[in-house]
């Protein structure tokens, strides 16, 4: 029963998807006012319909009906209930129903909130978003069927890869990632019928830019969060290997980031609309690369999900959602002419074009790198790999170059500066630039890659600190507290000039973070017995004790370490070895002790209770912590930026009564 | 023993001219060791640095120096020796190389095809800065008011959108305040 | 319609969309050996449980199955039957040697007594001659024909009927 249930409010979805789309678009073309509540009315009944798919599965999953083919790959009666509800997304078809349900609410939120503005490009936006939709509900009618019937019903499931049962990220990241990834879809949909409508106002610039933001903020997020979880989960002690899937969510990002730039260019002078356009429309087609890129099977990634026939229709997808985007661009970025000029010459305008060249070109250099060797194998048969060597060279002078622009950008005035303004603006911030370069330098940093992000990175802080001060002191010049100054400034008005200071204060710390975990670490691996210690910088760890655990899922050799720094006692740390019933190897678990200015990482090499032997791999690795925090401080800022302001926000219009004005209007024309 | 030494010696000569094959010598793969025999820490970072451009061919997502499998600590266990008998990176990466093949190495080698993804990163900057300057260059003419002022765009106050519509809907007869066919610009 | 944006879309866009389906169909995690149609590399290794050491040049003249195994490893020991059987049936015609991989020499002897064993089984210090075979992990197999040529390797448990067929493609007959 519940499977078909399932598949019945699958096809429900996909036809009102469909139909929702089709009537969207005829509204476009010839506006009423029926036409656009039918609209609105399609992308809340789609919504509806696929949320409700999702509440049968997730009911599937928890009450363990194996009769739901999904439900049979990944469900199992012997994991936890979080492990029962997060395998939602843990594997193919569940993960795409997912993908569904995001985007339903996506729709139906951003329907919502713009339901009573911009109607002449409401249609057309809310006919992409569910045309869309209907695609991915075509994947779940089609290739990846969730709610087959499984016969004959098993008894129990495999439950989900043991990788994604032992931390709780595998509850945040998926989520967070998803929310960051499908929320493209909606500025998508504005780009687009920006395009149709044939006219970019400044007032659609607003919506556009917002919606933008909004799921910006959780791929920030969900980009680092995935990082972190690898580095607490996987036991090599670094977070980010540039690995196909890895770099899939990258990509949108950094395009993303470039198009709120652009976007910011476009509302203030009117410039730059095609630009912003382009980059919006690029970022979504980015996410359904990336998802043909986890999800094909085709590149060679440790997070793919195995080949399944649904590789080659999300590629028809993308080819068709490409050349769409491709054809419409050409046919009408020239309507969308600017209303105002860029200015030639030192000043703020060049420094956001050149924000953008280096996030396209990062963009472009990772996309490159990550293709490349499909390029090679097609080309003449060898098989060669792109890998994290190749990558990191590259993306250290991107890193530092985006460092060096967010100080130096918010330094220059808008407009052409002169030579004398221009000197006076970029040299205060050097003093601090040299005092972070010279306090790593004696902390140990040599590289000069390092030093030179650290120069930038104390640059970088005081432009930014300056920036978040002044409006303050400004205020406080004409009496003012500092509180209620900065909360008038800041937070009353300019919210979203200080939330984009903010992301920046976070952005600095990350940089200038990676920059020292990558070349300031220190490890060491070593082989001890049961009693023995060595030392590894300032801490002291002793090979304790060797003891076998049974849990229901998994069996487990746990080394326990005990750990003293400067000679005080720190407790013990018990980085272990897991061995699951289904994985033919073990999976280690290292053990993460984070400190303020560094995280003291332990990782099992091999072990062996029974001889008391314990192959142990010890770093130390400074700032990781940071890179979490500040990435939290970047989502802030954006969150204050995106919160609207008070005159927006003011109440809807009330249902307009203008009685006899019809008279008084035609009496006022002539 | 004259002729026993020619016999060894050509045996030798022949061994070289077979060495198209790997071996355990590295000699007769990669020639003789062109760095200096390295020890104690230097031996331990530069053992770290080779490794860390071999793919582990086991779990293929890892270094050799990160990977925890047998496989990668076998094989970063014959660097260190390599390193420790003075071969340099070019020689270790090219020895295992000749076994694995070019997906073992981490970092695509500088040579055919493989020269496009090194450049393109250079080409796409070079493309960029010229597209820059020729965003801020290009003198555009200055755009007339009519052009700088949409008329159908709306204001951002929603209030005051609203009776924009109204007004429309009222002045010109569009259903909704919305014109039946949008205008270009 | 803006020829520019067209044309800059189209560079963009086709070749990408061009490589995407061109590699369709690829596993990428099978890499193919490099060995394969080349002379296979020499070694001298000892035999498990003791005796004298075993050189590959010895076996010139017939063809060869190089089995990479471990007692550690399930589908080595999946396979084991196969290729004791597989033994019997092809020799002397066809030489089979094991090559015990990052294993300790007593587990392996106490298997191959437990198991029984129709070919010898050679210790392979350090796992050099795994790495100059390019061995990713176990078991992999290595066909090499009469003249020392690889022929071809596989990677996974062999089964009699794979086994009969890649030992035929090495010159073996049956």
């Amino acid at each position: 029963m519940t499977p078909a249930l399932g598949r019945a409010l699958i096809l429900l979805a996909l036809l009102l998807s469909t139909v929702g789309s089709t009537v969207a678009f005829a509204s476009g073309r010839r506006p009423t006012a029926a036409g656009l509540r039918w609209t609105r009315r399609f992308a809340y009944a789609f919504a509806a319909a696929i949320a409700a798919a999702n509440a049968v599965m997730l009911y599937a999953l928890l009450a363990h009906d194996f009769s739901v083919s999904y439900v049979a790959h990944v469900g199992s009666r012997a994991v936890p209930t979080w492990v029962s509800f997060v395998s939602l997304w843990s594997s193919l078809e569940g993960s795409i129903l997912f993908w569904g349900l995001v985007l339903g609410a996506y729709v139906a939120a951003a329907t919502w909130a713009l339901r009573d503005d911009h109607p002449e490009y409401m249609p057309y936006a809310t006919g992409v978003w569910l045309a869309t939709a209907a695609f991915f509900c075509f994947l779940l009618a089609g290739p990846a069927q969730p709610f087959a019937t499984q016969s004959p019903v098993p008894a129990d499931g495999p439950g989900p890869n043991p990788l994604l049962q032992n931390h709780v990220l595998m509850a945040i990241h998926p989520p967070c990632l998803y929310l960051g990834y499908v929320g493209m879809t909606i500025p998508f949909g504005l780009a687009c019928a920006a395009l149709l409508a044939g006219r970019l106002g400044h007032g659609f610039l607003r919506p556009l830019r917002t919606w933008l933001l909004l799921p910006w903020i959780f791929l920030t997020m969900a980009v680092v969060l995935g990082g972190w979880w690898a580095y607490e989960v996987l036991g090599w002690g670094g977070y980010w290997a540039w690995d196909p899937v890895e770099n899939a969510s990258l990509l949108p990002w950094l395009t993303a980031t470039a198009a709120l730039h652009s976007a910011l260019l476009s509302e203030r002078k009117g410039v730059l609309k095609g630009w912003t356009v382009t980059l919006v429309l690029g970022s979504f087609l980015l996410t359904i690369l990336g998802t043909f890129m986890t999800r094909s099977g085709v590149f060679n990634s440790v997070h793919s999900f195995t080949q399944s026939a649904i590789g080659p229709t999300i590629l028809a997808f993308l080819a068709a959602a490409t050349i769409f985007s491709v054809l419409l661009l050409a046919l009408r970025i020239d309507r969308l002419a600017p209303e105002g000029q860029l200015v030639n010459g030192p000043g703020r305008d060049a420094l956001f074009l050149l924000n953008n060249l280096v996030f396209v070109l990062f963009t472009f250099t990772v996309l490159i790198g990550t293709v490349f060797p499909l390029v090679v194998e097609a080309v003449n048969g060898a098989q060669m790999s792109v890998g994290r060597p190749y990558f990191d060279r590259m993306a250290v002078p991107l890193g530092a170059a985006l460092l060096f622009l967010m100080g130096v950008g918010p330094a220059l005035p808008w407009g052409r500066a002169t030579s004398e303004q221009v000197r006076r603006a970029l040299l205060p911030p050097t003093g601090a630039g040299l005092g972070l370069a010279g306090l790593g330098f004696l902390l140990g940093a040599r590289s000069p890659w390092t030093l030179l992000t650290l120069f930038f990175g104390g640059y970088t802080a005081y432009v930014t600190f300056v920036e978040l001060w002044l409006p303050v002191r400004q205020r406080m010049r004409s009496g003012e507290g500092i509180v209620e100054a900065f909360a008038e400034a800041q937070l009353r008005r300019g919210r979203r000039r200080f939330g984009g200071y903010v992301v920046h204060a976070g952005a600095t710390i990350v940089i200038v973070s990676i920059a020292v975990s990558s070349t300031m670490g220190v490890s060491k691996e070593v082989q001890l017995r049961e009693g023995e210690r060595f030392d590894l910088g300032a801490y002291s760890l002793t090979f304790v004790k060797a003891e076998s655990v049974a849990e229901p899922h998994r069996n487990a050799v746990v080394a326990r370490v005990g750990v003293s720094r400067n000679g005080r006692e720190l407790g013990e740390m018990t980085p272990r070895m897991n061995q699951y019933d289904s994985q033919r190897e073990p999976i280690g678990t290292p053990a993460v002790r984070t400190f303020l200015t560094e995280d003291l990482y332990l990782s099992v090499m091999n072990i062996d209770p029974e001889r008391g032997t314990l192959g142990l791999l010890a770093m130390i690795n400074p700032m990781v912590g940071w890179i979490w925090i500040a990435t939290g401080i970047m989502a802030l800022g954006g969150v204050i930026a995106l919160v609207p302001q008070r005159t927006a926000a003011a109440s809807r219009p009330a249902p307009l009564a203008v009685p006899a004005a019809s008279g008084a209007a035609a009496e006022g024309s002539r | 023993m004259r002729a026993a030494s020619w016999g060894a010696l050509l045996l030798a000569l022949a061994g070289l001219a077979l060495a198209q094959t790997p071996s355990d010598d590295p000699r007769g793969v990669v020639g003789p060791p062109r760095g200096q025999p390295l020890q104690g820490a230097a031996l331990e970072t530069r053992t770290k640095q080779v490794a860390a451009l071999l793919r582990c061919p086991v779990c293929q997502g890892l270094s050799v120096a990160d990977s925890p499998s047998p496989t990668a600590q076998n094989m970063k266990a014959h660097v260190r020796e390599l390193v420790a008998a003075g071969y340099d990176q070019d020689q270790i990466l090219a020895y295992f190389e000749r076994s694995y093949g070019e997906f073992v190495r981490l970092e695509p080698a500088r040579r055919g095809v493989n020269w496009l993804v090194w450049i393109a990163p250079v080409a796409g900057l070079l493309l960029g800065v010229g597209v820059v300057l020729f965003a801020l260059r290009s003198p555009k003419p200055a755009p007339t008011a009519a052009a700088g002022v949409d008329p159908l765009s709306l204001p951002e106050d929603p209030r005051l959108a609203a009776y924009m519509l109204k007004v429309r809907e009222l002045a010109y007869g569009w259903p909704g305040g919305v014109p039946p066919r949008p205008e270009s610009r | 319609m803006n020829r520019r944006v067209l044309v800059a879309g189209a560079l963009v866009v086709l070749p990408l969309l061009a490589v995407l389906v061109m590699n369709l169909g690829r596993d990428p995690h099978s890499i193919r050996s490099p060995l394969i149609g080349r002379p296979a590399p020499p070694f001298e290794l000892r035999p498990v449980g003791g005796g004298g050491p075993r050189s590959l040049a010895s076996l010139r003249g017939k063809p060869v199955v190089l089995n990479f195994w471990a007692t550690w490893c399930m589908p080595c020991l999946e396979e084991h039957a196969a290729l004791t059987a597989g033994a019997r049936r092809y020799e002397p015609g066809v030489q089979f040697l094991g090559i015990v991989y990052d294993d300790e020499e007593a587990r392996a002897t106490s298997f191959l007594k437990q198991r029984g064993s129709s070919y010898p089984s050679l210790m392979d210090e350090g796992g050099r001659t795994a790495i100059v075979y390019g061995v990713a992990g176990v078991p992999e197999t290595y066909f090499i024909d009469a003249s020392g040529k690889v022929v071809s390797k596989y990677a996974g448990p062999l089964s009699p009927e794979v086994l009969a067929a890649l030992v035929r493609e090495a010159g073996g007959a049956s």
